[in-house]
């Protein structure tokens, strides 16, 4: 057993050194006798052993003759804890390939692979005394009411619902991903608008406004809302432009920005939104299942597609 | 003997490994170099690095001058009857080799060896056996490894042609009874061969005294250079020989169909020589002759005593060869029961920097014989110290109490 964790240690560490790459090809030369059913008769597990308590009997004497009388189960200990390990790691490195995070979708527990979080980032809705706890699980789209929503390729039985603010800079960073998979695999898409930033609420009356107005309209100015400058996007002269460069009329699109009856109808899509538990954006769901936070692309199209995407 | 002052020629001990000092205790297998004997080798290729007997120009006469000059000093060394019964090789085995293959024997005669014989000592006779149908016969040694001069008797019949002893055994560091088993070996008409790779390096040698015939050793057991050996034997037997490797610089003249051999040692050094080695090796010589003989063995005996009286009574632990430490001048041979020699060894070089060997030490037909799996072998040289004799006890103590 010894030689087998030697050899992965050793050989981790020969990246490094070459003293060291030596020894793994020792340790390897004993692994392949020791899976042959062959006596390792090199000598190397007798010499790293010798040199190992050579290093532990200066220091105790007792801790060198534990080491020694345990040497074998040691081994074993240290073998099992390497294959748990091993286990572990590629278990965590398919998660994060599929997810985007070695611990499972939506989990924002420490990932090697991701070390700053990035693919869990969210921006936090302010939402007073939350009765539910934040978490994942709780996220559904059982029960929502998304007929007001603007929705584009109904006809696909595959559906992807977008949660988003358009100041929020992981919804940004995850909305161009979105529409690449939708236009790619035309997907059933719904957007929804949920602010958190109190400078932007009225771009959710001119989404309501544009898309009732002319769906397909609705679309582009949604890429070109979150491809501008964010510091655009909280001036309505700016806004108006962007409308008026798609051939909207801008007066009517005022008008129906500041009806009373736009604002109920937007409040009525945030109490859908809300009830889906969602904590922040962007939460996308791609066939009901939520991914919160900005995930790679392949995570996306995994999840709608499969582990062969392409 | 000033042990610090001799100490600091040695480079290497100048060194620390990790931290802690370097504590040589393998000279049996190759011994520290002083600094004379870098330095000479260094002259050599730095000053006059050029042939040695062909060309006519300044360098090479000087290299010429000096290669014999070492050879002077090796035969002086050896009390041989003049320089040119000294052929330099590259080491004991070759030596060997060459007396076996130019010593002209033939099928049914027989060679006598003790049973404990280094492999240099032992597969050359078992490939002339094997080539020429000579019979091998192996001495046994007593119950403590010393030599059984009865049972030397016994095999010492007439057709013996040649015995072939190590004077002083790397296993175990005991000495034979030179003196007389080459007086009995002479009145049987047998010529006698001493492999002194373990002797030269701890006492002069004196051949005309001993009347022996051959002798072999090398030079990186005695400060010199390693690569660099001595073969002696009497001046008429080389006449006698046939050359075992033929060449460049063995022959007066040739023509496309004979040559001229040179007399000897010219006959014997095929191709251009190690002059740095040779150069170096002369220098080892007048350095050991310079500390002096009896200060050598003085201070190995001290020591071996010292480890011999601290570790002999140690739980399973068994010393190869006689318990009393005179009869083993500089070497411990010893291993525990249950504990793999290579283990110690290692453990040693982590713990303290100490150096060993372990394992069976090239003689394995005595291991082998023996069914134990090797030893470790302590073996010390004139500038070991006290100090360094106790940090080995005290560590091989503290292995033998955990392992």
């Amino acid at each position: 057993m010894f030689c087998i964790v030697a050899f992965v240690v050793l050989a981790i560490l020969g990246i490094f050194s070459a003293t060291n790459r030596q020894l793994a090809k020792e340790a390897l030369d004993c692994v392949s006798r020791r899976v042959t059913l062959r006596p390792c008769n090199t000598g190397f597990d007798e010499k790293m052993k010798a040199k190992i308590l050579g290093n532990v009997i200066t220091r105790s004497e007792t801790a060198a003759r534990l080491l020694n009388n345990n040497f074998e189960l040691l081994s074993w200990i240290f073998f099992v804890m390497m294959l748990g390990s091993s286990i572990w790691s590629v278990r965590g490195l398919y998660l994060f390939y599929t997810t985007g995070s070695c611990n499972g979708l939506n989990q924002d527990a420490f990932c090697v692979f991701d070390p700053s979080g990035a693919n869990n980032q969210i921006s936090n809705i302010n939402k007073p005394c939350p009765v539910q706890q934040k978490t994942a699980s709780n996220l559904t789209l059982n029960g929502i009411d998304l007929s007001t929503f603007p929705v584009k390729n109904t006809d696909s039985k595959d559906k992807i619902v977008f949660i988003g603010c358009y100041l929020c800079d992981y919804t940004r960073k995850a909305y161009p991903l979105i529409e690449q998979l939708v236009s790619k695999f035309n997907v059933n898409f719904t957007f929804a608008d949920y602010p958190t930033k109190e400078s932007s609420d009225y771009l959710s009356r001119v989404d309501y406004c544009v898309y009732h107005e002319n769906p397909d309209t609705f679309w582009k100015l949604n890429d070109r809302l979150f491809a501008a400058d964010k510091s655009d996007l909280s001036n309505t002269d700016e806004v108006n432009q962007l409308m008026g460069g798609l051939g909207l009329d801008v007066g009517k699109m005022d008008t129906c920005i500041a009806d009373p009856q736009t604002e109920a109808a937007v409040q009525s899509q945030f109490t859908q939104i809300v009830k889906t538990n969602f904590y922040g954006t962007p939460t996308i769901f791609i066939n009901g299942v939520p991914l919160v936070g900005p995930k790679p692309y392949r995570v996306y199209a995994i999840m709608l597609r499969g582990l062969w995407y392409w | 003997m000033d042990l610090k002052k001799i100490r600091q020629d040695f480079p290497i001990l100048q060194e620390n490994l990790g931290n802690k000092p370097i504590v040589y205790l393998d000279n049996a297998c190759q011994s520290l170099r002083p600094r004379p004997v870098i330095e000479a080798i260094n002259r050599y290729y730095l000053k006059s690095s050029a042939c040695s007997g062909r060309s006519m120009h300044k360098l090479a006469a000087e290299v010429t001058r000096e290669v014999d000059q070492s050879r002077s000093a090796i035969a002086k060394f050896l009390n041989a009857a003049k320089k040119d019964e000294i052929v330099f090789t590259r080491n004991t085995t070759e030596g060997i080799n060459l007396v076996a293959n130019s010593l002209c024997l033939e099928k049914g005669d027989v060679v006598l060896i003790s049973d404990k014989e280094h492999n240099s000592n032992l597969i050359p006779w078992q490939t002339m056996a094997k080539k020429k149908g000579i019979t091998l016969k192996i001495v046994p040694s007593k119950e403590d490894n010393t030599f059984d001069l009865q049972a030397y008797d016994e095999l010492l019949e007439k057709n013996v042609k040649l015995v072939s002893f190590g004077q002083t055994s790397n296993l175990d560091g005991v000495s034979i009874p030179v003196d007389e088993i080459i007086k009995r070996a002479h009145r049987n008409g047998s010529l006698v061969l001493l492999d002194a790779a373990q002797t030269a390096p701890h006492q002069k040698i004196n051949v005309k005294g001993l009347d022996v015939d051959f002798v072999a050793f090398s030079g990186h057991k005695m400060l010199g250079p390693s690569g660099m050996g001595v073969l002696y034997s009497k001046y008429n037997l080389l006449e006698q020989m046939e050359p075992f490797l033929v060449g460049g610089d063995t022959v007066l003249s040739s023509t496309y169909d004979t040559c001229q051999f040179l007399p000897p040692p010219e006959k014997f050094e095929a191709g251009l020589q190690d002059y740095a080695g040779i150069i170096g090796m002369g220098a080892a010589i007048k350095y050991l002759e310079g500390i002096g003989f009896d200060a050598i063995q003085s201070q190995e005996r001290l020591l071996n005593e010292i480890i011999t009286a601290e570790i002999k009574d140690m739980p399973k632990l068994r010393i190869l060869g006689p318990q009393d430490s005179k009869q083993r001048g500089g070497i411990i041979s010893f291993y525990i029961e249950g504990i793999d020699s290579h283990r110690i060894a290692l453990m040693l070089d982590q713990m303290a920097n100490i150096m060993v060997r372990s394992g069976q030490h090239c003689v394995h037909s005595w291991f082998n014989a023996h069914q134990i799996k090797g030893s470790v072998r302590v073996s010390l040289y004139f500038y070991n110290t006290q100090e360094e004799a106790l940090l080995f006890i005290n560590n091989l103590k503290k292995i033998g109490k955990v392992l």
